[in-house]
């Protein structure tokens, strides 16, 4: 592993973007945890705001499993199981959110 | 071997199978008694066959970790034993303790025995597991703490590997847990406590880092890949099983005078816990996929890659089955804990004291690998017993199906002796799996005793 | 079991498909710290999930107790563990073009954010304790204690690990030719803020 790796690395381009799109990323992570907060204190509640809620964290933490981890150049493998890990919380979450509003 | 000291694991490796050995007659004849009940009554009956059972099976593989340790340290540590005597004192010790201790169950009626040794002065007796008399658990005390000793000295003196002081760890963790067993508190919410504190602690925590540790040795040894690999994933794999096992132990608290967080929390913990032994596994075929060179043991690689394979089963797969609150309501003390408990600790502890002596033994006795038809031999019986011990668990396991189901699901439950009746061929079909599995252990035994020619020991 | 791990630990070539516009496909950092991390992430899931359905069973108690909660705190936290995570990515990239100097400076900041993180929540649980809340109070409470402080433990780990890239990075251990070290530690605490930000809309939030 760490072999090939190395030897892959030194003819490579970066694997980690370029600081300016960290940076924006980084803003648009600030943003939408504003939003959420905001979501938070106005105290409005209901399935859209839920869904609205969980859309905001899938996209904060796409952003966090491709960009920060630098998973986008990675096999396939791992930035599929990472996001399937996102899509599969969230679903859930949001099926024990549905069985709730129902009891 | 590389260091002369290192011989001294020969004698509790042959212990350990002897005791092997004994704890396989007991199994089969409680298996026996399951369906016959008067078998061997009033000599030895079911209660004292169960305790002997379970006991052989604690102190060979105890006989197991501490031949690993004499084996691995000074290799690990590169340079001879601290105390060559003192192990082998302690091996005589320990051997003739344990030994008497079996006898007492078996001649003297258990309350007797009791009062012979003193449980009059501290009681310590009557629990599962922790049946030794109050002497024997301080002899136990007395080897292990010089057992420790010896193996500190050794190791303060030489190198000190990841391997060696995760091994380290574990061995005493493994001591000053059994602490635990000589308090036994009137209430039965604390005794359970104690109790689970040694019983838990050991086979779901310290045993897990003296597994991992001997399972990295012979994976270094068999595999030729760098230490650095295999000590990142020792890390990985201790981390994982201390934090899931630790906190685990809540699958013990459920509905037993506990608050009742310790239902989500001992449920989701343990659920955890197949986690570090899927990662054993990994690691395992992970080492052997990357090899770098082909040793002549063929047999050690075997059983080291169906440790990975069967801990994971056994300990990880069949443990979560029943591990999760709503589930263990109905289980609990079923014939499923007796599927897991055969599957788990023959795949985890079994397989891995098996799998350090098949490493170790052709090393003692002078060359690099044993005969090709010796080591044939030796793979027929990991066979035979793997596949007959994957029969019993499945056995065990539609046992306890059909068993919870009749006397606890149900809307009209049976009581629990008719409910034995209706499981009875389980029963035998286990105990038939039981005799395939001491045709393994024969086998094995033979193993030891096939000639043919022999890899010479070339010191690389 | 052979080719399932086989696959697990080098993806047959199908998945390592050379994307058409750059070199080879690469996990970033150790094998072992991934395998560590989906076990984590599995870990976390399996107390969100759990979180969930409990609530779905006690929705007016949730709500209830929820509204008691530091929300201001809780997105203070999520900002620096944010932050932190840029800092740590701008350090990964500086070693990656031969500043590591510059990268200890990066890992620097990434530590400060996560010891405000820890000043806050030290805070909120402060309060909390004060109101008198217990893992035995609620289940909604054993659920909040529970799943922050098991997060909380992580920060402190992260921390840890930070502390040793920063100790290295110092020293001018990582650069283009030895990024492993960096990538491994950098991998692990993007993990814990990866966690969090599911954790905040979650238990703070979702009502």
């Amino acid at each position: 592993m760490q072999t090939h790796q190395s030897s892959a690395h030194a003819l490579s381009h970066s694997d980690h973007g370029t600081p300016l799109r960290a940076t924006v990323i980084w803003a648009v992570l600030i943003a939408a945890t504003i939003v959420t907060w905001s979501v938070g204190e106005s105290g409005t509640t209901g399935p859209a705001i839920v869904g609205l809620l969980f859309s905001i964290a899938f996209g904060k933490g796409a952003l966090i499993i491709l960009d920060y981890m630098a998973l986008r150049r990675a096999p396939l493998m791992w930035p599929l199981l990472a996001l399937g890990w996102m899509t599969l919380v969230c679903a859930l979450i949001g099926i024990a959110y549905w069985k709730g509003l129902a009891a | 071997m590389k260091y002369s000291s290192q011989s001294v694991a020969l004698p509790y490796f042959i212990a350990a199978i002897g005791l092997f050995v004994g704890q396989i007659i007991f199994g089969l004849a409680m298996g026996l008694q399951y369906v016959v009940g008067d078998f061997l009554f009033p000599e030895i009956p079911f209660n004292v066959a169960r305790m002997v059972h379970t006991n052989l099976l604690i102190v060979w593989l105890l006989f197991g970790f501490m031949g690993a340790t004499y084996f691995l340290i000074p290799e690990e540590a590169e340079t001879e034993l601290y105390s060559p005597k003192l192990a082998l004192l302690m091996f005589w010790i320990f051997l003739i303790a344990g030994a008497a201790t079996i006898l007492g169950y078996l001649l003297v009626p258990y309350s007797t025995l009791a009062e012979m040794t003193g449980n009059n002065i501290l009681a310590t007796m009557g629990r599962e597991f922790l049946e030794q008399p109050l002497l024997t658990k301080i002899g136990i005390v007395i080897v292990a703490l010089a057992f420790l000793f010896n193996i500190t000295m050794t190791m303060l003196k030489g190198r000190k590997t990841v391997i060696s002081i995760v091994l380290l760890m574990g061995l005493w963790g493994l001591a000053i847990f059994f602490l635990f067993s000589f308090y036994n508190p009137g209430n039965l919410v604390k005794d359970k406590f104690y109790w689970w504190w040694v019983v838990h602690l050991w086979v779901e925590g310290v045993w897990e880092l003296i597994m991992a540790a001997i399972l990295a040795f012979v994976l270094i040894k068999v595999t030729g890949v760098d230490r650095e690999v295999i000590e990142k994933w020792l890390y990985v794999i201790i981390t994982l099983a201390l934090v899931t096992g630790l906190i685990g132990t809540g699958h013990h608290y459920f509905w037993i005078g506990t608050p009742s967080y310790w239902q989500w929390l001992g449920s989701i913990f343990s659920a955890l816990e197949p986690i570090p032994f899927f990662a054993m596994t990994v690691f395992a075929f992970n080492m052997v996929n990357r090899r770098r060179r082909e040793h002549p043991n063929k047999a050690a690689v075997l059983w080291a890659l169906g440790t990975g394979v069967m801990a994971f089963l056994g300990a990880g797969v069949w443990g979560f089955l029943h591990t999760l609150a709503p589930v263990n309501y109905y289980t609990h003390g079923s014939q499923i804990t007796a599927a897991h408990g055969h599957m788990a600790f023959y795949g985890a502890y079994v397989l891995v004291v098996l799998t350090i002596i098949s490493y170790a033994m052709p090393l003692l006795r002078g060359r690099a690998a044993n005969s090709e038809r010796s080591q044939v031999c030796e793979m027929w019986a990991f066979w035979l017993m793997t596949i007959s011990m994957v029969f019993i668990t499945l056995f065990l396991t539609a046992a306890g199906i059909l068993q919870v189901w009749l006397q606890r699901v149900s809307d009209t439950p049976m009581p629990f002796m008719a409910v034995q009746d209706q499981i009875a061929l389980f029963y035998w079909m286990r105990l038939w799996a039981g005799v395939v599995f001491a045709a393994g252990l024969v086998t094995y035994l033979a193993s030891f005793f096939v000639k043919g020619d022999s890899k010479p020991l070339i010191h690389a | 079991m052979n080719t399932c791990v086989q696959t697990l630990v080098s993806p047959p070539p199908s998945l390592r498909a050379v994307p058409s516009d750059g070199p080879a496909r690469r996990l970033p950092g150790d094998l072992a710290i991934w395998f560590f991390i989906l076990a984590e992430l599995l870990a976390f899931g399996a107390f969100f999930i759990a979180y969930a359905f409990a609530r779905a069973n006690n929705v007016e108690l949730f709500n209830e107790q929820q509204l008691a909660l530091d929300r201001n705190a809780g997105a203070i936290n999520t900002i620096l563990l944010l932050t932190s995570s840029y800092f740590v990515v701008r350090a990964v990239q500086a070693a990656e073009a031969s500043q590591g100097r510059r990268a200890a400076m990066w890992i620097a900041g990434g530590i400060a954010c996560g010891a405000g993180f820890i000043v806050v929540k030290l805070f909120e649980y402060a309060a909390k304790f004060e109101a008198g809340v217990s893992l035995s109070s609620s289940t909604f409470h054993m659920f909040y204690l529970v799943l922050t402080f098991f997060h909380f433990m992580h920060v402190i780990l992260g921390l840890v690990i930070l502390a040793a890239l920063w100790n290295n990075a110092r020293r001018g251990r990582y650069g283009p030719g030895s990024m492993n070290g960096i990538e491994t530690g950098a991998a692990y605490w993007h993990m814990v803020d990866l966690v969090w930000l599911i954790l905040f809309p979650l238990v703070y939030v979702m009502r």
